[in-house]
Parts: structure tokens; C-alpha cells; sequence
């Protein structure tokens, strides 16, 4: 059941519509010299070789087996599940039926399907060919950078933006609702969020500009400007601080029209008897409720003939700035893309590392590397506070603070993606080392890096806020730290429990008394139906059952009972702390790297990764592969990417 | 899919584009207050939620005869105002195949919408318009607030069960197929939202007159940058200018009632509002962290916007499914841990704990209705307010008997103080008589209905 795939962990956008078709893109290769698309011609040709192939595989080899073993019950006629395969037949490449097919290879492979009572049932050896032809699925999808839809800032882009350009307190939109996060930032505006846009548009405006007939404040002289002098026309100064304001506000130089509309804000202030400085401050809202304001939004008008353009240097500056700062670009950005320069692949790469090192880059593990890690509840989550008196507002502030500086060392330094499994040091401040029994050398409330003498600590298996993360209010959970590993570090999907299946701690309890948490655990290998999932994940939680649910080093359960911390993995591999555990997956620094990549491709798109995007990031694998697993190397493949690049807009 | 076209388009104030117009206003129903008419109290509706379902044998009454003698304990804190309570067994959920390794995600999203999401588009949020924002849309114009949004924790829920959008989760109302509507969980910004920068129950909130105009050159910039982009942005704009567009009318609507109050001052016998009517309660933020209190000035919060007309649809999401603990009751389990009891004493005990303490909080806002005076009742007598769950049995993810317990005559249109077995229908069966009780016209079922509950009607 296990399967490999690709993260649906971006930000919700809709699917592809239609067949988009490739072509119109050569353009893009004259400035995109990096990594696999080097060799542009030839990666071409290659990619259109493992095309025709596929396309053969699915009409000679997958096209019967589903009509055999498949189409009576998911077909035309039943559609059990929802599904109808003989539909996916007509066009396999479209991404909506990508997941359908995947879920096919898995439930094949697993004898999940058929269902065993079925007359005709395949062989082995149909099945295992069934499995492999669905992995060149992806070959299929046409090239395509994916659907790029206009994106509203998140409450906290929004709040650094107007930090940025006017220097208030980004608390000024704390009012605004949380973003859903997971598999979606959701792309939407409600009347409420509306409703709030103007209240805080009505906020800033009275913290940034100074009340009528007071002295102007210093940004307000930065935004406004002097008032117009004797005999000078209002109307003409008000047009150039409109072209002004526009100009930071939309991330890009103004069209005449949209100068037009806020000048005719400033005329309706002027009907209504409102003085100059007045009627700036009407036009000044407007710019702060307007949808380029609110969302990131092109700066040419995009010829209704194409399919696929690349992205506009003003466009580019901002998903950039905002994937990497959260927050508007800087003057080196705007300048870069108003001289038409930041899509010259060095420009581009130079302005990565530029972003990366700035201290603004914080915004790249609070946005997404807090999101990877699963951190982002720490903060509110329940934990018995009977058992574990240590949990405090400020503890977990300092287990947050350790992952954070951690995650920034290895970005700043520029480390392989391996040093987050496999490090000789953290950072710690006085209450988190007594997690770590370092509390007698270590104290005070400041953060530093320290180097550990235990070899079972360092990395993000060790971690107190992972492994508080991954258990329950009151005890460690085995399972949950399995699924962590597997899912948030190697890149695995692991299904849910099938429905009504009580979890462990739901046992019959005259069973389970008696048992130790590893042997109640080890129930689940005992039931067919979980033993499939169990037997690789729960190993992977026994490893770490050394660690108490606060992060703590143990030696006996809660119980009393010795921990075992040994354990195999399904590749035969052994180990018996979690010091080997972490040894052993430190090997993958493939699945590691390739984990994040597409983790960090889709928060970058904000939309789940599909079809195409399954080759592009193949082909950055190749490049991140060659650096060694670099991290600013992993972010430049990502920035530079094609469908980072490049949009569809039909 | 159902699109917002449901309701009557006569009075869904949208299409105009520009505003909401007062005379539109003028012709629906205040009017004819202000000319001293018609001064029935409105008819409100609010909704109020836990997840997880109940423990049956306490919370079903034994029978109908015994409801209103001997009410079963989780019912306890309602006794005062049972015999204006109605509770029905035999409304099914809706049946959630193909997600069915989701009852969690799906519970509170099904419970107004009684649909599925779209199974090939679940990753993001794809379902259809919730019988609040139905109600909303029909009536919501007529309020300074369309409707009001609560919850009691943030709705960031991370988990992904097969596959559906992690909003599922935590989100009851939607205001499209894929729009959610956020909830508010901080008191402070309800209050300021409902009653302006003072913060002074009763008062409109305050508006710039100028930011109507304002928005509405916005807009008309807006529509000009939408014509230059392709499609898939416009559709993303169009979510712009309805929101802005709602911002617009709310802001009429509040000029609307500074008219009034106006009218009021001087002496013309104008509102709904009656001499004798209960003064606006008194709104206290608690300053400690117990979910009790937290809870309880929710629903202060809520009782005091429908008290002064603010708004005439509420929900609130008493607690998502996730990982939510009650401290307060002593144990730090959390409420799905326990759920799936297996029918041991301590998990039932801790679940039928949790259970009474939600409905606690909820007979707490009821009760505060029935003790204000409206009209020629009290404000309980014009409202429907319904609590429930979208399982019935969390031990077994069963949904056949939603339990749920509605409370409130709805200015006559419900038939309280009964227990009615034998029920046969089905959660949007219930959504749409509901809507019917409040006089909102619908042009086709909610959800997977088929008919109404007529039993349940006075």
C-alpha cells in the first residue's frame, strides 16, 4: 500500500482544464542555461523517446488488463468508487486521472484488487508489469508549467508588505482569519476578509499619516510628497503620488487606467469639500483595498492567443520575494525586473542567494519549513500538564526557536539536505537543554549553538519539537512518528487506516493489559489488514521510543518496562537505537532530497504538484543529485524551474 | 453542484453591481415597521456545533411521552426550556462514500451542506453553498451583518483524509461551492465588528460615508483590469468584487440604520423595537483561558446580535474535529480519543462529560434568549436555534440518527416541546424546512433532499 508520490501539500489552485499543448516555450531556453534544461535539444528528444514508449506500454500492455481485470465494475456501464478507467484509457496522461491511476498500481500490487472472489483474476507477473507501466504514466502529460491563477497575499505576506512599505506593525492585520494551510492556503476572499482589508486599509492610514493640519509625518513626505505650491494644479500633484503609491503598492508600474481610478477618488474627496492632504489620504485607501494590492497580478495584458508565457519581470520579482521573504520586493528586485534583467538566468540565481542570505529569509522556514516539519500547532497543542510540567508557552517557543535556527544554519551555510537527519549539533537555550540533560553547562534564556557529544541527538529525528509534535497529550505514539518519518522525511504516502478500525489505544482493554506499549503496538502486525502498513511504519516509531513525549531521554517506558528500540525495516536493514535509525536514513539522501524539492515546488506554486511537474522534478533531481544535495542549490533549481518561470493562461 | 441561484432572485441583492440601493431596502419588510405596520420581531436562525456524535443512551429520551418529565442527562441544563425545544430521531446524515476513510473531514462539512464534495477536484474545496449562507443571501440584506461566523478554535486543521482539502475540516458555511466562510474566534473582534470602534452594544457600527463611494470606483477599476486578464484570473477577481460588492451593502446597511436611529431620536415611533423590549445585554470578556466562559460569551455574543437585529444568521462551531482536550472536566484526553470507546466505562463517561458540556453552553445562550423580552414574546419565541452533531455514534462513525435538538418556536413555525420518533428523512429534509420555518424560498432542495420534515412544522 505504501506508495511513492508526490506531495499534495501546496496551496489549492484548480486542476488543468483541457489539453494544454507544449510549444511556445523555446523562448524560455535562451535565458534558462541551469541544470537538465542545459541540454535543451537533447532532453527533448529524450523525453519525447520515453513519450512514445509509455504511449505504446498503455495501448499494448495497460489498455487489456483493464479491460480484462478492471472495466466491468469501473467502467462506462458501473462506475463503483467513482471510477472509470476505460475514460482514463482515452487520454492517461491528463492530470486528473493521475492519482486514479496510481491508486490503481498501488491496489494492484497490494492483490487489493481485483477483488480476490472475481472469475478472472491476473497473474503476478501481470500485475507487476500492470505497476510498471503505471510509473511511466507521467510521460504522457503534456509540457505544461500548470495552472497559475491570481494569488491573494496570506495574512502574513500581507502584514510584512505593509510593514515593508510603510512601516507599521504587520500586528495591524492580526484581525485578519488564520490561512488554512496543508494541502492549501486557500486562494479565496470572503465578505470578512474584505470587510477587514478596509478596516486595516482605515487603520494604517491613521498610523501612517499624520491628523489634518498636523505636521506630515516622515513616510507621509516619503508617500505624498510636498503639496502642491501656489498656482500649482492639485489634480497633477495627486497624479504623480497616485503613480506613486500605485507603484510600491502593485509591485509594478501602474497602467494609465489604474491611475485614472484613484484620481478619481481624489475628485470625489475634492467634491465632497475635503482638503488636498485629505483627499490623499481617500486616495491612499484606495490603493490599499485594491485587488493589485490584495493579489499579485500581471503587469502586461497577456495576447489571448497563447497558452504558455513566461512570467513578466515584475511577476517574477514578486513570487520570488514572496516565496523567499514573504514579503514585497526590495529596490535591487523592482530595479532588476524594470531593467528586464531578472529573467537572465545568472541575475536570477545571484538573486536567490542574495534572498537566501538576508535575514528576511526567516520567512522560509516559518512559511514553509515549520509547515514541512509539522510544527505549526506546537504552540497551541494539549499536553498533560500533570506529566509534563516542563511544557510550558516558553519551552515551546524554544523548541520552535531550535528547529528554526537549525533549518536557517542549513540554508545559510548551504549544507546537503543529509545535515537535517544527520547533525553533531543544535541550538539551545537554559530550559530546553534540561530536555537534553545539558542544563548544568547550558543556561539562561538565549539561544546558541551547541555541540552534542550524543550521538543519538542532532538532526531532526532527535528533536524535542518533532517528537513532541508526533505524540499524544499524554504518552509517545510509535505509529505517529512512523507516519512522520516516512511522510514528512522520505517523501512516502502512507494511507489511512481503513474506516472503523479503532487505533491502538481504542484495544479491547482486558486484551491489551498487561502489555508493554511496544507489544500492544506490535498487535497491529497480527491483523491482516494492518499489518501491511504497520510492519514498516511502527518500526520507525520503535526506534525513537528512547525519546518521552517531550523530547526526553529514556531508558523505561511509562510503564516501567525497558524500552527496546530495535527494530528492521522492510530493506532488511537493522538497528537497536535511535542512533542508528538515524544512520540508516541519512542513506537516503535521494528520497530526502527529493521530498523536498517537491515539498518546496509546490508550496513555491502554491498548488499540489501533477502530471509535467513529476518531470520537471526528475530533472532537477539530476541537478540537486550533482551539487550534493545542496540546499541553496535545491532552492535555485526550484526558483528557476520551469514552471516556476513560466505560466499557463489558458 | 448548487450555485447561489437558489434562492428567489428578486431579493438576492446581488447582480446590480454598484451597491445595495436603500430603497431596495425600503420595499422589504422595514418600511413598513418604520410606518408602524407590521412590528413582528424577525425570525432568526443559528446553528451550533460539536463533532464526534454523543453517547446514545444519554442523550436520546427515553420516550416521548417521558421527554419533557424526565429528560435523559445530557439534557439536563435545557430542563428549564424543554417545552420549547423540538428533538427528532430518524435524520440520517448524508452516507459519505467513496470518502469513507473520512468521517472527520467530512462531519461538520456535510452538516449544512448535506453534499459531498466533488470527488475528482477534492483537494481543494469544491462542495456547494450551506443552508446559512442560503439564508444569508435571502435575508442577510436586510441586517448591517449578513451573518455572523463564530468558532471556538482556529480553522487551520492539518491532516489529510483521503485526499479531501484540509478545510473540510474545520469550515461548516460556505458561501460558493468553493468558498468557505472563516469564522471568528476572538470575542474582542466580534464585538468591535458588530458594534463598531466603541464597542457599545446596540450601537451601529461606525462608517466612513465616503468609503462606500470609495469602494465603488474600486470596483469599477477592478472590472476594467478583469477584461485583461485570462479567464482563470478572472474568476479569482470576480471573488474580489463580490466580496468588496458585500462590503458595500453592509456599509448601506449601517447607513440604513444610522438613518433610522436618527429618525428615532426625533421622535418618529420608527423600529421593530418595542418600549417594553429587554435593554441589549451586557458583554463581559472573560479574562482567563476555561472554555466555559470562552464558550458563554460566544453565545452572549451571538444572543446580543440577534437581539439587536445585527445580523439574523449565526453559526457557531463549538469545537472542530481535531484534537481538542477539556481541561476544565479534569481529563486532558482528547475528544476523538476518546469517542471510539468501545463501550468502556471511563471513555463513555469522559465522552457524555464532553457531550454535556457542549450542550451546556448551548442551553446556556437559549435560556438567555428565553429571559429577554421581545414583542409580544420573548427572543427564543423568534428564533430556531439548532445544536447537533454530524455523527450520531463517534464509536462507529455512524450518522444514521443525527442527533441534534432544536430550540425555539421561530416566530410560530415550529412545533416545540416534543420527541418525535420514527422520522424518516435526511439531513437536508431538515436543512430545508428549516429555511421554510424562517420564510426563505428555495428554488430546489439542499443537498441530497428530497422533502420536508413537515411533522416538525406547527
Amino acid at each position: 500500500m505504501m506508495q511513492s508520490g508526490i506531495p499534495f501539500q501546496g496551496r489549492g489552485v484548480p486542476p488543468l482544464r483541457g489539453n494544454a499543448l507544449p510549444g511556445v516555450i523555446m523562448g524560455l531556453f535562451l535565458w534558462l542555461p541551469i541544470s537538465a534544461w542545459g541540454d535543451t535539444d537533447v532532453n527533448d528528444e529524450a523525453f519525447a523517446a520515453l513519450q512514445a514508449e509509455a504511449k505504446k506500454g498503455f495501448s499494448e500492455e495497460v489498455a487489456p488488463f483493464v479491460k480484462n481485470y478492471c472495466a466491468d465494475c469501473h467502467g462506462s456501464k458501473k462506475r463503483k468508487a467513482g471510477l472509470n478507467f476505460l475514460a482514463a484509457l482515452k487520454d492517461p496522461g491528463q492530470a486528473r486521472y493521475l492519482k486514479q491511476w496510481k491508486l490503481a498500481a498501488g491496489n494492484v500490487k497490494d492483490h487489493d484488487m481485483p477483488p480476490d472472489d472475481e472469475e478472472k483474476l491476473p497473474t503476478d507477473e501481470e500485475r507487476r508489469r500492470f505497476e510498471a507501466w503505471i510509473a511511466k504514466i507521467k510521460y504522457l502529460s503534456p509540457k505544461d508549467p500548470g495552472p497559475f491563477v491570481l494569488r491573494r497575499l496570506t495574512k502574513v505576506e500581507y502584514g510584512n508588505t505593509l510593514r515593508d512599505l510603510y512601516g507599521v506593525d504587520p500586528a495591524v492585520a492580526e484581525e485578519l482569519p488564520d490561512e488554512v494551510f496543508g494541502s492549501g492556503y486557500l486562494n479565496t476572499l470572503s465578505p470578512l476578509q474584505s470587510e477587514l482589508y478596509l478596516g486595516i486599509a482605515n487603520a494604517v492610514v491613521d498610523q501612517v499619516l499624520a491628523p489634518e493640519g498636523k505636521a506630515p509625518t516622515a513616510v507621509q513626505q516619503r508617500l505624498f510628497g510636498e503639496p502642491p505650491g501656489e498656482g500649482e494644479d492639485p489634480r497633477e500633484a495627486a497624479e504623480k503620488v497616485a503613480r506613486r503609491l500605485a507603484r510600491d503598492a502593485y509591485r509594478r508600474p501602474p497602467s494609465a487606467e489604474e491611475v485614472a481610478v484613484l484620481l478619481d477618488v481624489f475628485d470625489l474627496a475634492r467634491e465632497n469639500q475635503l482638503a488636498y492632504s485629505e483627499a490623499l489620504r481617500l486616495l491612499f485607501k484606495a490603493v490599499l483595498v485594491s485587488p493589485q494590492f490584495l493579489f499579485i497580478t500581471p503587469s502586461e495584458t497577456i495576447d489571448p492567443e497563447e497558452e504558455i508565457v513566461p512570467l513578466d519581470g515584475y511577476q517574477l520579482a514578486s513570487r520570488l520575494s514572496y516565496l523567499l521573504w514573504s514579503t514585497v520586493p526590495d529596490a535591487e528586485l523592482y530595479e532588476l525586473a524594470e531593467n528586464g534583467r531578472l529573467q537572465e538566468a545568472k541575475v536570477l540565481e545571484a538573486q536567490v542567494k542574495r534572498l537566501l542570505m538576508d535575514p528576511r529569509s526567516r520567512a522560509l522556514f516559518d512559511g514553509f519549513g515549520a509547515q514541512w516539519l509539522g510544527l505549526g500547532d506546537l504552540e497551541s497543542k494539549t499536553f498533560d500538564e500533570a506529566k509534563y510540567p516542563l511544557m510550558t508557552a516558553g519551552m515551546r517557543a524554544a523548541m520552535v526557536e531550535e528547529a528554526r535556527l537549525f533549518f536557517e544554519e542549513i540554508v545559510r551555510e548551504n549544507e546537503s539536505v543529509v545535515r537535517f537527519v544527520d547533525s553533531d549539533h543544535t541550538f539551545l537555550n537554559g530550559p530546553l537543554a534540561r530536555l537534553y540533560g545539558l542544563d548544568d553547562a547550558i543556561t539562561g534564556p538565549e539561544m546558541r549553538r551547541v555541540l552534542l557529544d550524543d550521538p543519538n541527538r542532532g538532526g531532526i529525528l532527535g528533536m524535542p519539537a518533532v517528537l513532541a509534535t508526533t505524540s499524544f497529550p499524554n504518552r509517545t505514539s510509535p505509529v505517529k512518528r512512523g507516519v512522520w518519518v516516512l511522510e514528512q522525511v522520505l517523501g512516502e504516502h502512507v494511507p489511512p487506516p481503513p474506516a472503523n478500525v479503532p487505533p491502538l489505544e481504542e484495544q479491547d482493554q482486558k486484551e491489551v493489559a498487561g502489555l508493554t506499549l511496544r507489544e500492544r503496538t506490535e498487535l497491529h502486525v497480527t491483523n491482516a489488514t494492518c499489518a501491511n502498513c504497520h510492519k514498516v511504519l511502527d518500526p520507525i516509531g520503535f526506534g525513537l521510543e528512547n525519546f518521552d513525549a517531550i523530547g526526553r531521554w529514556r531508558e523505561v517506558d511509562d510503564g516501567g518496562g525497558a524500552i527496546d528500540a530495535s527494530g528492521e525495516l522492510p530493506s532488511g536493514e537493522r538497528f537497536a537505537s535511535p542512533r542508528d535509525l538515524k544512520a540508516i536514513i541519512a542513506t537516503r539522501e535521494e528520497a530526502l532530497a527529493r521530498n523536498l524539492t517537491e515539498r518546496l515546488l509546490a508550496y513555491a506554486l502554491c498548488r499540489p504538484l501533477q502530471g509535467y511537474d513529476e518531470i520537471v522534478v526528475d530533472q532537477l533531481m539530476e541537478a540537486i543529485a550533482k551539487d550534493g544535495y545542496r540546499m541553496q542549490t535545491l532552492v535555485t533549481e526550484v526558483v528557476t524551474s520551469y514552471p516556476f518561470t513560466q505560466r499557463r493562461v489558458r | 453542484m448548487l450555485k447561489n441561484a437558489l434562492i428567489d432572485r428578486r431579493t438576492c441583492l446581488k447582480g446590480a453591481g454598484v451597491s445595495l440601493a436603500l430603497p431596495l431596502l425600503e420595499t422589504m419588510g422595514w418600511a413598513e415597521a418604520i410606518v408602524g405596520k407590521d412590528s413582528r420581531p424577525p425570525v432568526r436562525l443559528g446553528f451550533m456545533y460539536m463533532p464526534h456524535g454523543v453517547i446514545m443512551d444519554q442523550f436520546w429520551p427515553a420516550s416521548p411521552e417521558s421527554f419533557l418529565t424526565s429528560p435523559p442527562p445530557a439534557l439536563e441544563s435545557l430542563r428549564p426550556v424543554l417545552d420549547r425545544c423540538l428533538m427528532m430521531k430518524g435524520i440520517a446524515g448524508v452516507p459519505i462514500s467513496p470518502f469513507n476513510g473520512a468521517p472527520h473531514a467530512l462531519e461538520l462539512s456535510t452538516w449544512l451542506t448535506a453534499t459531498l464534495p466533488d470527488a475528482p477536484t477534492r483537494h481543494r474545496v469544491n462542495i456547494a453553498i450551506s443552508a446559512d449562507q442560503i439564508a444569508a443571501n435571502y435575508i442577510g440584506g436586510l441586517t448591517s451583518l449578513p451573518s455572523l461566523e463564530l468558532a471556538t478554535m482556529p480553522q487551520t486543521h492539518k491532516e489529510n483524509q483521503e485526499g479531501l482539502h484540509e478545510a473540510y475540516y474545520s469550515h461548516c458555511s460556505f458561501r460558493s461551492p468553493t468558498q468557505t466562510v472563516p469564522a471568528e474566534i476572538n470575542p474582542r473582534s466580534v464585538l468591535k465588528r458588530l458594534f463598531g470602534q466603541s464597542e457599545s452594544p446596540g450601537k451601529s457600527a461606525e462608517v466612513d460615508p465616503l468609503d462606500r463611494q470609495m469602494l465603488d470606483r474600486v470596483i469599477g477599476g477592478a472590472r476594467d483590469l478583469r477584461k485583461t486578464l485570462p479567464q482563470g484570473d478572472q474568476h479569482k477577481l470576480d471573488e474580489y468584487l463580490d466580496s468588496v460588492r458585500a462590503v458595500e451593502r453592509r456599509i448601506a446597511a449601517i447607513e440604513y440604520r444610522q438613518k433610522e436611529a436618527a429618525l428615532e431620536k426625533a421622535g418618529v415611533p420608527s423600529s421593530r423595537r418595542h418600549a417594553s423590549d429587554s435593554p441589549p445585554i451586557e458583554i463581559k470578556i472573560p479574562e482567563g483561558d476555561k472554555r466555559s466562559e470562552y464558550m458563554q460569551v460566544m453565545c452572549d455574543l451571538n444572543v446580543l446580535a440577534f437581539q439587536t437585529d445585527t445580523t439574523r444568521i449565526s453559526t457557531y462551531i463549538g469545537s472542530t474535529p481535531n484534537g481538542v482536550s477539556y481541561p476544565e472536566l479534569g481529563f486532558s484526553d482528547q475528544h476523538h480519543s476518546q469517542t471510539h470507546h468501545n463501550h468502556e466505562k471511563e471513555k463513555v463517561g469522559k465522552v457524555a462529560a464532553i457531550t454535556k458540556f457542549n450542550i451546556d453552553q448551548f442551553a446556556y445562550m437559549v435560556k438567555k434568549m428565553a429571559g429577554l423580552r421581545e414583542g409580544d414574546g420573548t427572543l427564543l419565541d423568534h428564533c430556531i436555534m439548532m445544536w447537533g452533531s454530524g455523527l450520531e455514534d463517534g464509536n462507529k462513525h455512524t450518522r444514521e440518527n443525527l442527533p441534534f435538538i432544536i430550540a425555539g418556536e421561530g416566530g410560530g413555525s415550529v412545533n416545540t416541546g416534543r420527541f418525535l420518533t420514527g422520522v424518516s428523512g435526511n439531513q437536508g429534509d431538515l436543512l430545508t424546512t428549516l429555511l421554510d420555518c424562517i420564510g426563505v424560498p428555495l428554488d430546489r432542495p439542499i443537498g441530497l433532499a428530497t422533502k420536508q420534515i413537515t411533522e416538525m412544522k406547527a
